[in-house]
């Protein structure tokens, strides 16, 4: 409940245009402050925040410390990324617009989001770190994308001249697995604040999670609190043990399958693959091929067994069949990356081939046209249609749908 | 700038009748800026028989001997003259410059605005010496900032005692002093120590 104005720093240079931070470095930064500053107008409702973005022609106030979110969400909005980032002035500059704030009884605050290269010097840093403190603003430093190897040095040589009596942070978030905002509702940056802090971090948690299905919540097992709504928790967790169980047994007939494929080489794994990418309008193929390369190649190839299963079922089912196998598949898909792309691509084509429907075509069907896929197969680069190991691949295809027919006209057009 | 000794005996006389205006200062907006500790520098203002206690300090942080002290008053006062008590070794105050009502001094503003009445400062560990202030233009003040720009040669600033001497009037210029609104319920600050039983 500290009475706090904040300046919020955010670099719009063109490192983050980079997407190793979901959807966009830059995206992922706005999420970040729009929880910033809800985050701070509701642990204590006078408290102000301000933004201003570092790069471009130079640091430029986007909004005065205001404690109106509706404000702070119209500034954010329609930013462009480009240019580089100052840093040093881009400190200044907020330090100059705390000086100014309407409430003088309020601490000052500046949140640094560091982004890009650091290119000032450490003894530069240092000096402007003893300035802050001097004036009594506290720094909290959110370093993530660019590395250079010094940044980490740097800023945190910068924090350590900023900090009075634990009034500073830092919080480093290294790319691809997280979310930005979901790392830092958990960091001191929150936290730090005290009780309110943390107060405001759960209902965040659940309030956002709540919006993106198994998303956020770091907390919480399916990011609804408990407490707050019990029966929508318990309703997440029965129909998740419902999936588990369905999903465990639609492995364990896959993994039968998948033992007869197993011993053939990568190569002619991705032959189905790229058939079904074909049929489904999908071009996924360098995608897949990438995925071969990987080293638990088994894994992969009884997770596309079990996809294609689960496409007949889809394909079968048609409607709102892929939709809800979609969510269940992301909730459970966290456990293992690569497991939860290939399921997530197999949907995709799933979905497509559905959708793009010879009407309700049923997959099967599709592969089970011999001349269909011969002709397909051929029109491919690298492939071979009278190569033996693609002719034992789509046997065996034939051979999982059961259909004789397609056995006796493969063996007339050998 | 004048300073000048007390002609009497302090202990026959009573001196702590004068240097009562410490209790009109709102202690909880005292402010300074580029100190060590947060909230020390409440701790200088105290009666005047303290003022030789040099347990209570405020420092400034280490390499930068300036330090600026905001001392707003509960009613508006007229000072006649100030004591300050620095600490020993030369880590006490050189010079002081003051501001009349204004809360926005920051180092670059108290180095940039002419003050109110600049002094020299000798040490004064005992407490002794007293700076008059020009009394005319120190009258009607809701707020005092004290700028110590430099010391006797040590790294940091020690300050043990602040002493101010005047009357107070019965005017006050702000009604409210700093007053937070309930504006949405927050669990934190409604915490039960207790536990309470509902007979049902």
């Amino acid at each position: 409940m500290v009475l706090e104005a904040t300046m919020v720093c955010m670099d719009n240079s063109e490192w983050m245009r980079n997407g190793d931070y979901s959807p966009t470095r830059f995206q992922a930064q706005a999420d970040a402050i729009n929880l910033i500053c809800g985050a701070k107008t509701q642990s204590n409702p006078e408290n102000t925040v301000g933004v201003l973005t570092m790069a471009g022609k130079g640091p430029r106030v986007l909004i005065t410390p205001t404690n109106d979110l509706g404000k702070i969400l119209q500034a954010l909005h329609g930013l462009e990324v480009g240019g580089e980032m100052r840093m040093t002035s881009g400190v200044q500059v907020a330090q100059l617009a705390l000086k100014h704030r309407q409430n003088k009884h309020q601490r000052q605050r500046i949140v640094l989001f560091a982004g890009s290269p650091v290119l000032a010097d450490k003894a530069v840093l240092e000096g402007m770190g003893k300035k802050l403190k001097k004036n009594n603003v506290a720094l909290d430093i959110v370093s993530f994308g660019e590395d250079d190897g010094e940044k980490v040095e740097k800023l945190e040589a910068l924090l350590n001249a900023v900090n009075n009596g634990d009034n500073s942070h830092i919080v480093h978030i290294p790319g691809g697995e997280r979310v930005l905002s979901d790392v830092l509702i958990s960091s001191s940056i929150f936290t730090g604040d005290g009780e309110g802090g943390s107060g405001f971090a759960a209902a965040a948690a659940a309030s956002a999670a709540a919006a993106a299905v198994g998303g956020g919540g770091g907390a919480y097992d399916f990011g609804v609190d408990p407490n707050l709504d019990p029966e929508l928790a318990l309703a997440l967790r029965v129909s998740m043990e419902e999936e588990r169980a369905r999903q465990e047994a639609a492995m364990k007939r896959s993994a039968e399958d998948s033992t007869a494929k197993g011993q053939q080489a990568g190569e002619s794994s991705s032959a189905p693959d790229v058939a079904m990418s074909d049929v489904g309008l999908v071009d996924t193929t360098d995608k897949s091929k990438d995925m071969m390369i990987d080293d638990d190649t088994a894994l992969l190839q009884q997770a596309i067994a079990m996809s294609m299963a689960q496409a007949a079922q889809a394909a079968a089912a048609a409607g709102g069949g892929p939709a809800t196998t979609d969510t269940s598949m992301e909730e459970s898909g966290g456990d293992d990356q690569d497991l939860a792309y290939a399921l997530q691509m197999s949907m995709q084509q799933a979905a497509a081939a559905a959708s793009a429907a010879q009407g309700s075509a049923d997959v099967n069907q599709v592969l089970g046209d011999q001349s269909f896929v011969s002709s397909v197969l051929s029109s491919l680069p690298g492939v071979d249609p009278n190569d033996p190991n693609v002719r034992d691949v789509l046997a065996s295809l034939q051979t999982d749908e059961g259909k004789n027919d397609d056995q006796a006209t493969k063996d007339k057009s050998k | 700038m004048g300073s000048c000794l007390h002609q009497h005996d302090c202990e026959e006389y009573e001196c702590a009748g004068d240097w009562s205006l410490y209790k009109n200062i709102d202690i909880t907006g005292v402010t300074a800026l580029n100190e060590t500790v947060e909230g020390s520098a409440k701790s200088v203002f105290k009666p005047w028989e303290q003022r030789s206690d040099l347990s209570t300090v405020l420092a400034s942080n280490d390499d930068d001997a300036e330090l600026i002290v905001f001392i707003p008053f509960t009613t508006d006062v007229k000072i006649k003259s100030i004591c300050v008590v620095g600490g020993v070794d030369g880590h006490s105050p050189s010079k002081m410059r003051a501001f009349l009502n204004r809360d926005d001094i920051d180092f670059s503003q108290a180095n940039d605005l002419t003050p109110v009445q600049e002094w020299e400062l000798a040490e004064n560990i005992r407490g002794e010496l007293e700076y008059p202030t020009k009394y005319a233009k120190f009258q009607g003040v809701a707020s005092l900032t004290l700028h110590f720009p430099s010391n006797f040669g040590a790294d940091a600033t020690h300050v043990h005692y602040i002493g101010l001497r005047g009357e107070a009037t019965q005017m006050k210029r702000d009604a409210i002093a700093n007053t937070v609104y309930e504006a949405m319920p927050n669990p934190s600050e409604h915490k039960y120590t207790k536990l309470f039983t509902c007979l049902i």
